[in-house]
């Protein structure tokens, strides 16, 4: 004698909301911003890979990190996602979380 | 879900690059940082989501065979487990029988979505409520107030965007008033917040909303919430205001805070981070209202710490739930106490001296608070622990003795009600449930 069980998969459907933007084809001779919510070592780690960025690609711009407003309060909102583009940037790195 | 980035408001899919907690630490070693720079660059260049399109479809049926009927169960439980969608106890396999059975409760049609369960995105429909409470052990005429907390949690205003991925272990806690309380036997009275064979509504409706909080919303531990503890995530609390209870005057909680008309069913959800037991009686030989104040005193003494993940609902949430049994209401309105009164108290009492405050490093969260009111409230001394004693939440609920009381500490952007729709074939569900569980 054998059994069956059929039942729904609990994990449903995903719907993709907001697409994400088209990524650079490479950084040399781009200008990249930073985004910090000031946490999590942030004031570390930014400056050293903006430092990296610098380092590793010719003609790079890289703004500095207090470039856009910093910290949980203000780094979702729509006045600073302004500003953000306004500023002309290719790309953006936002951090940190954990 | 790779990290609860996606809780702060990123798609659940962002290119991220993620690293030990080790890492985030004060004093720590950076270096990884370097050394997986490529990973950076390869996001800001050559990433590509792993969403196709719009995303994907309903996923398919799932089938296991077994050599017997409790071989397939057992099979069925291991390929949840398997999947990430257990929680450990033993599960019903939500098959269509068993779904269908639950959809019954439903006064709404199957397919109505309800919204996308963050930060995993999962579409979320009155049938997918069906899937969890079937698995979660429920019954039909538990279904309503499911769907209203389902829908009050997928309100923006709830924060639970940001708590189901936080670090701070918020829970959901869900007050339900009118009568459709008692009549699904959500416990109201002693031990509403433990397990009751005679009153089991409240754990299968709170299991439920966990379980959609991690299948749908990917809220799994370390990976898609990073609470360090998720104390109190099994069942979540559910339980009804005693509103039999309520002394002459009390308005109902979904009444006193969210204006349901009076003797409507209702659901009030808000998050909780903790829970306390308060030994709220004298020893001796008080008199009622010695009795009565020194209580009153205890229970604040409990509420003046620094809950910073608190702050979440300084201006528009709550800072707790003071559950009060009946008797304790009834005895302190005859000693002239309101609902008022005992909130301006508590808010007055548990206060916190600035200087504590200080010591405490309190100031630095306070200032980067996303509330101007909370930011403001550093220039009080002694600081209230919220912005207006109106958002303290007091119910009446909890066993006819007048020794506890409880307080479930809130880590709660807001307080969400919805109204509960019952389906018009609620009283034969109620019928139902009598025959086979017995009388309630």
């Amino acid at each position: 004698m054998t059994a069956s069980l059929e039942f729904h998969d609990p994990s449903g459907a995903i719907e993709v909301k907001r697409p994400h933007a088209a990524r650079v084809a490479g950084l040399a001779g781009k200008r990249v911003g930073f985004v910090s919510n000031e946490q999590w070592q942030a004031y570390r780690m930014l400056p050293r890979l903006k430092a990296l960025l610098e380092a590793d690609f010719a003609g790079i711009e890289v703004l500095p990190i207090d470039a856009f407003p910093q910290g949980n309060a203000v780094i979702g909102s729509e006045e600073t996602a302004a500003l953000v583009r306004a500023s002309g940037v290719d790309a953006v790195i936002i951090g940190n979380a954990a | 879900m790779t990290n609860a980035v996606a809780g702060l408001g990123l798609a659940p899919d962002a290119a991220m690059v993620t690293f030990p907690i080790e890492l985030f630490l004060p004093g720590s070693d950076i270096s990884p940082v370097e050394a997986r720079k490529q990973e950076f660059y390869d996001g800001l260049t050559r990433w590509r989501s792993a969403f196709a399109g719009d995303g994907a479809g309903e996923p398919p049926m799932l089938r296991v065979e077994g050599s017997s009927v409790e071989d397939a169960f057992t099979r069925a439980n291991h390929l949840m487990l398997a999947n990430r969608w257990g929680d450990g106890l033993p599960l019903w396999p939500p098959t269509r029988v068993r779904v269908d059975w639950i959809l019954r409760g439903s006064a709404e049609p199957r397919g109505r979505r309800l919204g996308t369960f963050p930060p995993r995105g999962g579409v979320t429909t009155v049938e997918s409520c069906a899937i969890a409470l079937a698995m979660a052990g429920g019954r039909p005429e538990y279904l309503p107030v499911l769907v209203a907390a389902v829908e009050a949690f997928l309100d923006p205003e709830s924060g639970s965007e940001a708590l189901q991925a936080a670090s701070g272990s918020a829970f959901p806690v869900v007050i339900v008033n009118g009568p459709v309380g008692a009549r699904i036997r959500l416990n109201a009275g002693f031990g509403c917040l433990g397990p009751d064979p005679q009153r089991p509504a409240g754990a299968s409706i709170g299991r439920a909303l966990r379980l959609l909080q991690q299948n749908l919303g990917g809220a799994l531990p370390g990976i898609g919430t990073m609470a360090n503890y998720g104390g109190g995530r099994y069942t979540n609390v559910v339980f009804a205001e005693d509103e039999a209870s309520l002394p002459t005057g009390w308005p109902a909680h979904g009444t006193d805070r969210h204006g349901f008309a009076p003797g409507a069913s209702s659901i009030s959800l808000a998050f909780a981070n903790g829970a306390t037991n308060i030994r709220r009686r004298g020893a001796k030989k008080e008199t009622p209202a010695e009795d009565a104040l020194q209580g009153m005193h205890r229970m604040a003494d409990f509420m003046r710490v620094p809950n910073m993940a608190g702050l979440a609902g300084y201006e528009h949430g709550t800072p707790g739930i003071l559950m009060l049994p009946g008797v304790v209401a009834q005895t302190m309105t005859g000693l002239g106490w309101t609902k008022a009164s005992m909130r301006e108290f508590l808010w007055e009492h548990s206060r916190i001296p600035a200087a504590e405050l200080r010591r405490a490093g309190c100031p630095a969260w306070i200032e980067i608070d996303t509330s101007k009111v909370a930011r403001d409230s550093l220039a009080l001394d002694p600081w209230p622990i919220t912005a207006r004693p109106e958002n303290f939440v007091i119910v009446v609920a909890g066993g006819g003795h007048p020794t506890n009381s409880y307080w479930l500490q809130g880590y709660s952007p807001a307080v969400v009600g919805r109204p509960v729709d019952l389906p018009p074939s609620f009283e034969g569900l109620l019928a139902e449930a009598e025959r086979e569980i017995g009388p309630a």
